[in-house]
């Protein structure tokens, strides 16, 4: 099988520099093709699709992206059955080298971070209360932490942080040994109950402001 | 004998008697014959030279129809295609060509010859498809037979005869002969005849014989159908033993024969000589670089006067601010596309699910079909492959394409494995209808239409539940998102038909925008 990033007779441009180009094959002239494909579900400048489940990039840490593309790589992510969407990202992220990632953050960095909108409705108040036990992670205003591996929440979709705290709570992510922090995130979680529990912290994170 | 039925009682069970003069009534509304056999005929209002810009997002068969038609008539038009091919769905696969599964990219390596192709998307045209076949005659599109139904081709079920294949006819006669012998012998009942005049039994009695190919007593004592067991040439022919009716009815696969070819996918059908894409390349001969390639759409605003346009070609964002814009970009994606759609708008958008369609095909080293008196049609297994299609295009050739697989339901299964989990459970399963099957195909490729790159699904669905069809809340939201936003902006493509998964419906899409958008044209002119 073909593999346009291994194979030994294609020809690399200039990784990061002119990437945006794409690369090209040096034999029959075949068509090209490179790994910036991610637009095509996480949609124009990585803001989110809700139409695929696919989640806004655009402002995310690219730390944690990187280590999520890096886990799915590895099938440290998105290989748990139940884990849908977990289960769609994987292959697309199997393939990619080292040289991709990089090319990857760079061209996700380049995008304006806009909030997402909001989708769902739950007790705000009461999710306040829930979040309390996020903070020392995820900050008070939902930045995230790079110290303590915690991506920021505010702004993100608010539907895809709801899937992800219900793989967290059943088990379809955070289970797997090598996955430190998701591990950690698996064990926090169950503070939050309930699925209910999940959609009133969630309305809670649609407030904050990422401190931004 | 506990727990049987005699064939009276099953009779019975069926509701025949009562049932039959419940259908003879509705038959008597059948006398209308579908409108006229013409294609339809868009005439489309000049726009003068005011030279009218219409931006056409996508390049599937219904936006090249959009494109092809407003062009013939003056308008200005672009046609935006993410990919580097034209085309969607309607996908050909040759020698050097690139798959772009995301995830998955793979380079087809088949011999590069003209009849080694595979037709990875749409494979078949219906002769009633009267609008697909009138661009194919318009543009010149040469056309052949394309076989569905083969009776020499297999079916395979592990339930049935021992999982051993067997040839559709021999299922099909058999079937036919039992069902019929039953049912003639319920006809000399009283209380069958009881709906029907005596000339109608009789009529029915001679159907059932045909039908069925009963003897003289009514009895189905085997046929010639299903073709000899020996002789039949040079000497006497042989008929075939019964197949028992009870071994028939284990397993589920015969009754995909019986109905997989009927209605649209019954006789005849065709298919463009050299490729169904030969299609798409009529409509871009004409169309020329009016179709710009991976060029991706990032946004779509509709105003009062127009639309705007933005996309990325070579990683720099264009704009182009059309007058009008035709929309086949599937939902899903258009949903994570910058718009100022209105909400229910959006709703609609959000609402339709992506098809899971799955094909699969190999290289065959020799045409070991023909060899088996199977020339073309396609093979049914009970398993995740379903289907094996045997190319007729390229008869005696030394080589052909032949399609290993095609789950046009849960794709979804296929779609999770990996490239080599894919092809090893095409062959496992090929190999029970052709023992050698491993040893004589080879470069496969696989086509997960929910992974394709721009695409990310097969053909749309809103309908949530197949057997009670369309809710009214459905048909609400399919108004929705079929009439034209501001007058400006139309989605086209199969994805707005009650019919998906088909070329024509795709064109009829693109016709009636076409057609509500000439009208709100003309108003505006007078």
């Amino acid at each position: 099988m073909n593999d346009g990033l291994k194979g030994s007779k294609l020809v690399l441009i200039g990784i990061g520099m002119l990437f945006s180009g794409l690369l090209f094959a040096a034999e029959n002239a075949r068509e090209p093709f490179d790994d910036r494909y991610c637009t095509t579900c996480h949609g124009t400048d990585g803001k989110g699709n809700e139409g695929v489940q696919a989640p806004r990039l655009a402002g995310l840490e690219d730390w944690y992206l990187q280590r999520q593309l890096e886990n799915f790589r590895s099938e440290i992510r998105g290989v748990h059955p139940q884990d849908t969407e977990g289960l769609a990202m994987q292959p697309m992220a199997a393939k990619l080298s080292d040289a991709s990632i990089v090319d990857i953050l760079q061209w996700v960095g380049s995008w304006d971070y806009v909030p997402a909108e909001v989708t769902i409705e739950g007790d705000a108040s009461a999710g306040r209360q829930l979040y309390d036990a996020c903070v020392s992670c995820h900050g008070a205003n939902g930045e995230g932490n790079e110290a303590l591996g915690a991506p920021a929440l505010a702004g993100q979709n608010d539907w895809y942080l709801v899937t992800q705290l219900k793989n967290f709570l059943a088990g379809y992510r955070g289970k797997l040994s090598q996955d430190t922090f998701g591990q950690q995130m698996a064990t926090m979680v169950r503070t939050l109950g309930d699925e209910q529990g999940i959609i009133n912290v969630v309305s809670y994170i649609n407030n904050l402001s990422g401190g931004k | 004998m506990a727990g049987f039925v005699t064939r009276r009682e099953f009779l019975n069970l069926l509701g025949a008697t009562g049932g039959t003069a419940a259908a003879l009534k509705a038959g008597t509304a059948l006398g209308l014959l579908p409108n006229g056999a013409a294609a339809a005929s868009l005439d489309l209002l000049n726009p003068g030279s005011n030279g009218r810009q219409v931006a056409i997002l996508g390049s599937g068969i219904s936006g090249l129809t959009a494109a092809y038609e407003l062009g013939k008539v003056g308008y200005d038009c672009t046609v935006l295609e993410a990919s580097h091919r034209a085309g969607g769905r309607i996908f050909t696969v040759r020698h050097g060509d690139l798959i772009d599964e995301i995830g998955n990219r793979q380079y087809c390596e088949f011999d590069d010859e003209p009849h080694m192709y595979f037709n990875a998307g749409a494979a078949r045209i219906p002769s009633t498809h009267r609008n697909l076949l009138g661009y194919c005659k318009k543009l010149g599109v040469e056309l052949e037979v394309f076989v569905g139904e083969n009776n020499n081709a297999y079916l395979q079920d592990d339930a049935l005869m021992g999982g051993k294949p067997i040839r559709s006819n021999d299922y099909k006669t058999n079937v036919r002969g039992f069902l019929s012998e039953m049912l003639a012998k319920s006809m000399s009942m009283e209380e069958m005849n009881q709906p029907f005049t005596e000339s109608e039994a009789e009529h029915i009695l001679g159907m059932l014989r045909s039908f069925g190919d009963l003897s003289e007593d009514d009895l189905y004592r085997g046929s010639f159908r299903n073709g000899y067991a020996s002789g039949g040439f040079l000497r006497h022919s042989v008929q075939k033993d019964m197949i028992a009716f009870r071994d028939l009815l284990k397993g589920s696969v015969g009754r995909e024969a019986l109905a997989g070819f009927e209605g649209d996918y019954g006789p005849m059908l065709m298919q463009p000589l050299g490729g169904m894409d030969k299609i798409i390349a009529g409509y871009t001969r004409v169309l020329g670089n009016k179709v710009k390639y991976r060029t991706i759409v990032t946004g779509v605003q509709v105003k009062d006067d127009g639309v705007d346009v933005a996309y990325d070609q070579d990683g720099v964002r264009h704009s182009l601010n059309a007058d009008y814009c035709f929309n086949c970009i599937p939902t899903h994606l258009m949903v994570g596309i910058e718009h100022n759609f209105p909400n229910d708008y959006v709703k609609a958008m959000k609402y339709v699910r992506r098809g899971e369609a799955y094909k699969a095909a190999f290289q065959a080293k020799q045409r070991f079909w023909e060899k088996d008196d199977i020339y073309g049609g396609i093979s049914w297994m009970n398993n995740r492959s379903r289907q094996v299609w045997y190319p007729f295009h390229g008869i005696h050739k030394a080589k052909g394409v032949v399609l290993g697989a095609y789950d046009y339901g849960g794709g979804m299964y296929h779609t999770l494995m990996p490239q080599k989990d894919r092809i090893e459970a095409h062959l496992r399963d090929g190999e029970k209808i052709h023992p050698n099957y491993r040893s004589l195909v080879e470069k496969p490729i696989t086509i997960a239409w929910h992974r394709m790159n721009h695409m990310l699904g097969c053909s749309a669905s809103w309908s949530r539940n197949f057997r009670q069809g369309w809710t009214h809340e459905e048909e609400s939201m399919y108004d929705t998102l079929r009439a034209p936003v501001n007058g400006r902006h139309y989605f086209i493509g199969d994805q707005i038909s009650m019919h998906s998964a088909w070329q024509e419906s795709a064109i009829m899409s693109a016709q009636w925008a076409l057609g509500n958008f000439d009208k709100r044209v003309r108003s505006e002119a007078l």
